[in-house]
């Protein structure tokens, strides 16, 4: 009914099917070291780029206790946003960046706005609620994309001065995902940095731990929840915007994420931001070396590994066992 | 009846239970008090399943039921009313009680017969025993704190449990309630033959009822005895100090 | 009840072809709706993954017919049940997690369901989906599939009207209440809730088994988890908390998708706006808000 059709097919919106191919072509009985080697930084970059979109939804279930549906669409919302702003306004070169600047911060603001909106009047209710909820935000946020920018498929080149690739080991690898890495990492430690070093980062884990507590300590909880879910919806419109080179940008992007940071944060542990990173590479390199092994059920790895990790230590691999 | 030999507990680096052991006798009226953090609910945790200690046996009736998961130990006729009201708020008071009759008589895997109908006299007779029986449509997570405890105590009882553990069954009561929460326990083991342990902080209930006293301070026993005995400990004094 | 089945058994003399089609989908969505809502309504168990189990059925139900040239009849039944045999395996593990945990394991199966189906082509034929099912002859016509799909649904619902109204249905919402407690009146709630489950994965077989005749087809989609989230509107429409709240739920979700993609085509924007408004002010569904008007005037009246 909600056209599963399309969105099933839309593989190539799934961003972890970035897989380099080496020269040689993907079979295992020919693999040299290059190959390997190529396979692997595949897998690192499509593991960051998953880890940027998953990050946001960890950090939203850590601190609020929300799981996000709505985080995939928040995903395209900021790729749509990207694509926009670099192609439709004025092409001058290096526009890309300007929209990697503007583009997540609007959809921070959107995510403020839900969330003071929306959100607020749920988090006490039984989490099947906080589903249908964020569902239907998936169901507006993408009709609303379809109503602005229609139904085509949209996709940038590499941005200005990461259109070349390097030399690696004997065969050319994209700089555009060399940057992805670095970014991703960046975000990894400036998150800790964040939780750790600054007030409102204690704060934030503070409430994480025990909201009545802080508020008692006279924190304002509420505006701490909706500048965290601004964040979180933040990094997830970023995550669409470095994406935009990468993957095509249509309708049906927002499916295809959502269930790959799921399957994420269900490895890593839901509410660990470390486990997000974690579990992001893992599921980078199960689907790069996946493909040269078993391509037929590549997509079931990560399923597989969900159930299982949710069967025999479901508070994931850093998780806490508190939300048991 | 009810024999609990070395119980320890410990979370983390904390020790709740240190090394508990008593008997309690068939149709014994008794409590147990201390201050808060002596680890009273914690002990009952660990005689009805909900918790596994580190070591030590729970025995009940000669069998050991240290390791057995709570559903079957409520089987074997040990009733419990919580702390913090535990009832099905959605249900009427009268379905809060059948269903407890009913998973009593281990009728619950009946899927063909009309629930409604079966095991009614049971349930009004438990109903009248907890005064609650001109409520009984009234949905349970409406009653009034006193009758939902009242409630909590009622569905410990349709269960016709040989055992009674009651975890401040007067908490937030006023006196008149009190009283009769107190006269309904007495009742409970002088006529109809029930034991029961009671874990109160209402002075009033605990001297006036219990035939036999345990004090719990820290995660252990540190007296036992009728209430005269009690009263005249200098060491529970001392504990107590600034309480009372 | 009867004065619904009444009527639902008329509509073919006053109605045209294309609308049996749409009550004969709202149907078989009751179908699927009631087995969940056993588990979500009445046992409290929110569950991701319907979707699975349903095309478990309705591949069960092609699979035989078209590969292996079964009889309709004993495809229809080989549906539920092998979807029945699933649940077992699959709710074995899920009933020992709960909560969102639970959701997620369950939403891990019906997703793995989907992967098998969508890549197994030998056996499935993957996303070209088993055509042209063919049915008996009795059953050739839509109006005669309708009431086939009539009697079908009248049965599961009498089935589960019996299991609800039992004793053992009284333990699931007690569990549903309070799990703990539960526990502590003598009912082993994880043995209640894996039965429920496999309840739940009868029906939910059987409505796939009916789609399958239904269709004439089956699809990877018919598992995909927007197929699960179809499922889930219907209860939580209708209202999980009554036993028509699946029915009421199917009914009016079908009629408003209808009618919504007659006159525009961003209905996801009006559903998104519908299950706002449902999630935020109707969170007992519309027989809630049903029941409570006709409760608050039977209280006046008195």
């Amino acid at each position: 009914m909600f056209g599963a059709q399309q969105w099933a097919n839309n593989k190539a919106a799934v961003p972890h099917h970035i897989v380099y191919k080496s020269d040689e072509g993907a079979i295992l009985s020919n693999m040299s070291l290059q190959a390997l080697l190529m396979q692997l930084l595949s897998g690192l970059s499509g593991g960051m780029l998953i880890y940027l979109i998953a990050v946001g939804l960890s950090l939203i279930f850590g601190t609020l206790r929300v799981l996000n549906l709505a985080h995939g669409a928040i995903y395209m919302l900021g790729a749509y946003l990207c694509v926009w702003l670099t192609s439709s306004l004025k092409p001058i070169p290096g526009m890309f960046w300007w929209a990697l600047v503007l583009g997540p911060f609007l959809v921070a603001l959107f995510g403020g706005l839900v969330e003071t909106v929306l959100l607020r009047r749920i988090y006490r209710w039984h989490f099947m609620y906080q589903f249908i909820l964020t569902f239907a935000l998936i169901l507006i946020i993408s009709d609303s994309v379809k109503l602005l920018w229609g139904g085509g498929f949209r996709s940038i080149t590499y941005p200005w001065p990461l259109d070349g690739s390097i030399k690696v080991a004997g065969g050319t690898f994209p700089l555009y995902n060399i940057f992805l890495v670095a970014v991703g990492v960046s975000i990894f430690f400036g998150l800790r940095a964040l939780l750790h070093f600054t007030r409102l980062g204690k704060v934030i884990r503070g409430i994480t731990y025990n909201r009545e507590i802080m508020s008692a300590l006279g924190e304002n909880v509420p505006a701490v929840y909706t500048e965290v879910f601004m964040l979180g919806c933040w990094l997830g419109g970023f995550g669409g915007a470095l994406a935009t080179p990468l993957v095509t940008v249509s309708l049906g992007m927002d499916m295809a994420v959502i269930i790959q940071c799921f399957i994420v944060v269900v490895i890593g542990g839901l509410g660990s931001l470390t486990g997000a990173f974690i579990g992001s590479l893992i599921l980078g390199l199960l689907d790069a070396f996946g493909i040269m092994v078993l391509p037929q059920l590549t997509i079931a790895f990560g399923f597989i590994l969900m159930a299982v990790i949710l069967i025999v230590r479901p508070y994931g691999l850093l998780g806490k066992r508190e939300y048991e | 009846m009810l024999s609990i030999q070395g119980l320890v507990k410990k979370f983390g680096g904390l020790t709740a239970i240190n090394n508990v052991s008593f008997e309690i006798e068939k149709g014994e009226l008794s409590s147990i008090i201390g201050p808060n953090g002596a680890g009273k609910t914690t002990l009952f945790n660990l005689i009805t399943g909900h918790l596994r200690p580190d070591s030590g046996k729970v025995i009940f009736n000669s069998k050991d039921i240290t390791t057995l998961p709570p559903h079957e130990i409520c089987r074997l006729g040990i009733g419990r009313s919580f702390q913090r009201t535990n009832i099905f708020p959605r249900l009427s008071v009268f379905d809060n009680v059948q269903a407890a009759v009913l998973a009593g008589q281990g009728r619950c895997t009946n899927i063909v017969s009309f629930s409604k109908n079966l095991c009614r006299e049971e349930t009004f007779h438990v109903l009248e025993m907890v005064e609650l029986g001109d409520k009984k449509g009234f949905p349970a997570g409406l009653l009034s704190h006193g009758d939902q405890k009242r409630l909590e105590i009622g569905i410990a009882l349709a269960l016709q449990p040989s055992l009674l553990l009651l975890d401040e069954p007067t908490a937030g009561m006023g006196p008149e309630e009190t009283a009769g929460i107190a006269d309904l326990i007495y009742k409970l083991v002088r006529h109809q033959g029930l034991t029961a342990v009671f874990v109160e902080h209402d002075m009033s209930v605990v001297f006036g009822i219990s035939q036999k006293i345990r004090v719990m301070h820290l995660g252990e026993i540190i007296a036992t005895g009728t209430p005269a005995d009690i009263k005249g400990d200098a060491q529970v004094q001392r504990i107590y100090l600034g309480e009372e | 009840m009867v004065l619904a089945v009444g009527l639902f058994a008329s509509m073919p003399t006053f109605i045209d072809t294309s609308w049996i089609s749409v009550f004969c989908e709202i149907l078989i969505l009751t179908v699927a709706a009631s087995g969940l809502n056993l588990m979500m309504g009445y046992t409290g168990m929110i569950s991701f993954g319907p979707a699975g189990l349903y095309a478990v059925g309705a591949y069960t139900t092609g699979i035989l017919i078209v590969r292996a040239g079964a009889p309709f009849g004993l495809a229809m039944i080989a549906g539920p049940i092998v979807a029945t045999v699933v649940s077992l395996i699959v709710g074995w593990f899920c009933v020992r997690r709960t909560a969102v945990y639970f959701a997620l394991l369950t939403l891990a199966f019906s997703e793995l369901i989907h992967t098998v189906i969508f890549k197994w082509y030998g056996f499935t034929k993957g996303d070209d989906g088993i055509v042209d099912i063919p049915l008996p002859d009795f059953l050739s016509s839509i109006d005669s599939y309708y009431y086939f799909t009539l009697a079908c649904t009248v049965v599961c619902l009498l089935a589960m009207w019996i299991i609800v109204n039992s004793a053992f249905g009284k333990a699931l919402q007690v569990i549903r209440e309070n799990p703990n407690r539960a526990e502590f009146i003598g009912i082993n709630v994880r043995k209640y809730q894996l039965v429920a489950f496999v309840i739940q994965g009868f029906f939910l077989g059987a409505a796939g088994s009916l789609l399958c005749g239904f269709s004439h087809s089956v699809f990877p989609t018919n598992a995909h988890w927007t197929k699960s989230i179809d499922i889930i509107i219907a209860c939580l429409l209708g209202g999980i908390y009554h036993f028509y709240g699946p029915f009421v739920g199917s009914a009016v979700y079908i009629l408003l998708d209808k009618v919504i993609t007659s006159f525009t085509e961003y209905w996801s924007l009006f559903f998104g706006v519908v299950l706002l408004i449902l999630v935020l002010f109707f969170r007992g569904g519309i027989a809630g808000f049903v029941s409570e008007r006709l409760s608050s005037v039977t209280h006046e009246g008195s």
